[in-house]
């Protein structure tokens, strides 16, 4: 459900007749004029359950709003969980029994603009393990200044994450459509999410020899991101897509600052895509949740935002492939979802992975 | 696109040995190659199974799960007695009771890890191949080698951290005991000396001989407590270090200690050194004691000099003595070990210039020969 409205009143009493008594997934877009935190406490005086965040941009079936907010019904939820002080590693996972004949989901969504990401997913699989799906994405204004931005009945956190798991199946596509341009090159020194080398070397000379030669553009001091966008970095997988971290900006030393942390000796390629297969990685994606799913009732749409930048007026037509491909299947699914700063998903069942301009299409039976 | 795969697959390898050794702690080793693998070969699940009599422990499990302490059964033997360097093997019920976790299916690679038990890694998708077992043999081979590191720093750190404890006690114990003996002792000689002034006619020449010997053993008790408290403070607190003139220092020495007519003393150029001054003073005044102490010549000699040996100095302290026997060389440097009851020696100052020596990196030893003398050696840094 899209809401619109920015009373308060009319907001709770939206979502609760739309939730009924089950949990409420609200993802808000940036420019939404609404106050939080006056919005949390009247949710919490309607004793209504719910997690979300803030995001750049909101989807609602086929249109992406920059104001809004979208609501989804978490059924058969428990406990939501707030964990914070996400960069400094200091906090411990919840204890959750698990039922072996049942099937979960569990939802996440993470203060995208936070470090240590990684580690917090890590902790996720090491507590959880095989015992449910993984599904989210990374919260955060475009703007890339980090604030409160993740929130729960408790209140809205920065540094944080949210979570909650789900006693129902879920159905999910992970895609990207990058294609390798030139590598591999192994990233020698990191730190973080910035790469301080390349092949031993400098790594802004290394990248920039490789995208000014393809591109056929020339880096200037204030055009990074307007090429970079397009020539993202593809951490290798044996057997399987690389996963993509997306250069933001190059610093003073010559360091590439991306979105999403990397590690000292990852092998790597530089990558390119065009509107043709960024469209069709979203459409396998679709099919990859759709092949599993049998009567899914709702489909949340992970998207990064990176994705809508480099498409521009053209990313209608991957949310447009989304869409239709799911309907042609499942023509009752309700589909929402959030223009996210990084992508959560355990990628083909395996280990849960971080990623960055990527589409996860998650199908909740 | 053969030799780009060669070149793929090297740097992968490349990858993974690089997540070796790491660390030294057995779970965070554990953590950077494992992890690392599971994210890249898209696996599931890792954990390690080792055996122990006749039991088979986990020590280690990604997800975490459940502790595994089954007893190994025969098939359980068979199974893994017949994985020599690696296998990839069904994920199948048997695997199951081994699991630290429910698997459904799939396939599990099990490598030998030698001393360090079995790994084994769980594909739910089945996606394992025998291109992965020869990939990973040689690093999973690294990692085992870095797990018997793990394990032997962390014996080692046990080790450590236990002497550590004992030491304290030991030097908390001596230093309490020294303190509350003194009180007695003061109380004692304030007592005799009185005994010794109010009743000197009541008791006599003979009493007052006697009260002589009490205050005599209270002194020498008083220096051996002092020797014990010195003992157990050195090393406690932080090492100082500064410029000492030894030459300076040695004629402060010459004129606290009292020599004998009979004994001369030699000190040759000596240089400026990094420490305490106090415990240095401590270190040859106890040298040079004992060497007079133990003097049984009608002209005593001692010289004390020094070797410029490069890294360090090496000093000496040498006697014309009585001499000691080889097999005291080690035990002379214990506390309270005399060679002979010499009511002029407490038995501790040959320990305080051994761990005084031991507090500054040096080494200390002698050399003997019985009825010739002693030269006593000793290390100091520069």
């Amino acid at each position: 459900m899209l809401i619109t409205s920015t009373n308060n009143t009319e907001i709770v009493k939206a979502i609760s007749e739309h939730v009924n008594k089950n949990a409420a997934l609200i993802s808000i877009g940036e420019h939404t004029e609404v106050d939080i935190n006056a919005l949390i406490s009247d949710l919490n005086d309607y004793g209504i359950k719910f997690m979300g965040g803030i995001f750049p941009r909101v989807i609602h079936g086929n249109v992406v709003l920059e104001k809004g907010i979208v609501i989804n019904t978490l059924n058969d939820v428990d406990i939501l969980y707030v964990i914070e002080n996400i960069s400094t590693k200091n906090y411990s996972i919840p204890e959750v029994s698990f039922d072996e004949n049942k099937d979960y989901s569990l939802f996440t969504y993470v203060d995208g603009l936070t470090a240590n990401i990684s580690h917090y997913l890590g902790k996720l699989y090491e507590n959880y393990g095989m015992q449910t799906n993984y599904f989210g994405g990374g919260a955060g204004s475009l703007t890339l200044e980090q604030k409160p931005c993740v929130f729960t009945n408790e209140g809205i956190f920065q540094d944080a994450a949210v979570f909650c798991i789900l006693d129902i199946a879920s159905r999910i596509g992970v895609r990207h459509g990058w294609n390798k341009v030139e590598g591999p090159f192994i990233v020698t020194k990191a730190e973080g999410n910035i790469i301080k080398e390349i092949n031993w070397q400098n790594p802004f000379k290394v990248y920039k020899s490789i995208v000014e030669k393809h591109s056929g553009k020339t880096f200037t001091a204030d055009n990074f991101f307007d090429i970079a966008k397009g020539y993202p970095f593809g951490i290798l997988k044996e057997d399987a897509e690389c996963i993509v971290r997306d250069p933001l900006m190059v610093n003073e030393n010559g360091e590439l600052v991306c979105v999403g942390e990397l590690e000292d000796n990852m092998v790597v390629d530089i990558l390119n895509g065009n509107e043709a297969t960024l469209i069709e990685a979203s459409r396998k994606a679709t099919e990859d949740s759709l092949k599993q799913a049998t009567q899914p009732r709702k489909a949340i749409l992970i998207d990064c935002i990176s994705r809508i930048l480099f498409l521009e007026e053209n990313f209608d037509k991957e949310l447009t492939t989304i869409t239709e491909t799911i309907i042609s299947k499942f023509p009752e699914v309700s589909i929402g979802g959030a223009l996210t700063l990084g992508e959560i998903s355990s990628y083909g069942e395996g280990f849960l992975e971080f990623y960055n301009k990527t589409v996860v299409v998650g199908l909740f039976e | 696109m053969k030799i780009e795969n060669h070149v793929l697959n090297i740097l992968q390898l490349y990858e993974y040995a690089m997540a070796i050794g790491k660390s030294l702690d057995y779970k965070e080793s554990c953590d950077l190659f494992l992890k690392l693998v599971l994210k890249r070969k898209n696996l599931n699940a890792a954990w390690i199974l080792e055996p122990h009599d006749s039991y088979l422990r986990s020590t280690y499990a990604i997800p975490f799960g459940v502790e595994i302490n089954t007893k190994l059964s025969d098939d359980l033997s068979t199974l893994l007695r017949d994985i020599e360097i690696s296998k990839i093997i069904e994920a199948n019920a048997m695997v199951s009771t081994i699991s630290p976790f429910k698997i459904h299916g799939g396939c599990v690679a099990v490598f030998n890890l030698k001393e360090q038990g079995y790994l084994f890694l769980y594909s739910k998708k089945d996606n394992l191949s025998h291109k992965d077992l020869s990939q990973l043999e040689p690093v999973i081979d690294k990692f085992s080698i870095n797990l018997k590191a793990c394990k032997a720093f962390r014996q080692q750190q046990m080790l450590l951290h236990s002497l550590e404890v004992q030491n304290q006690e030991l030097s908390d114990y001596a230093h309490m005991v020294s303190h509350d003996l003194k009180s007695p002792l003061r109380s004692i000689d304030t007592l005799t000396t009185w005994l010794k002034e109010d009743y000197a006619e009541k008791i006599g020449v003979a009493g007052k001989q006697q009260i002589n010997t009490i205050r005599n053993s209270v002194e020498k008790m008083d220096t051996l407590i002092n020797g014990i408290l010195d003992y157990s403070t050195i090393g406690k607190n932080k090492i100082e270090a500064y410029p000492v003139e030894l030459n300076l220092l040695l004629r402060d020495i010459l004129k606290i200690i009292e020599i004998p007519d009979h004994i001369t003393v030699d000190v040759k150029d000596l240089p400026v050194v990094k420490g305490d001054k106090f415990r240095l003073q401590q270190l040859f005044q106890n040298l040079i004691s004992n060497a007079i102490t133990y003097n049984d010549k009608p002209a005593g000699k001692i010289e004390i000099g020094v070797a410029n040996k490069d890294q360090y100095w090496e000093f000496y302290v040498k006697d014309n003595g009585k001499g000691i026997d080889k097999v005291y060389y080690e035990k002379i440097f214990e506390a309270f070990k005399k060679l002979e009851n010499n009511v002029n020696s407490t038995g501790i100052g040959l320990s305080i210039a051994k761990k005084i020596v031991d507090v500054y990196g040096g080494k200390i030893w002698l050399e003997s020969q019985i009825n010739i003398g002693t030269t006593f050696y000793f290390t100091l840094k520069k």
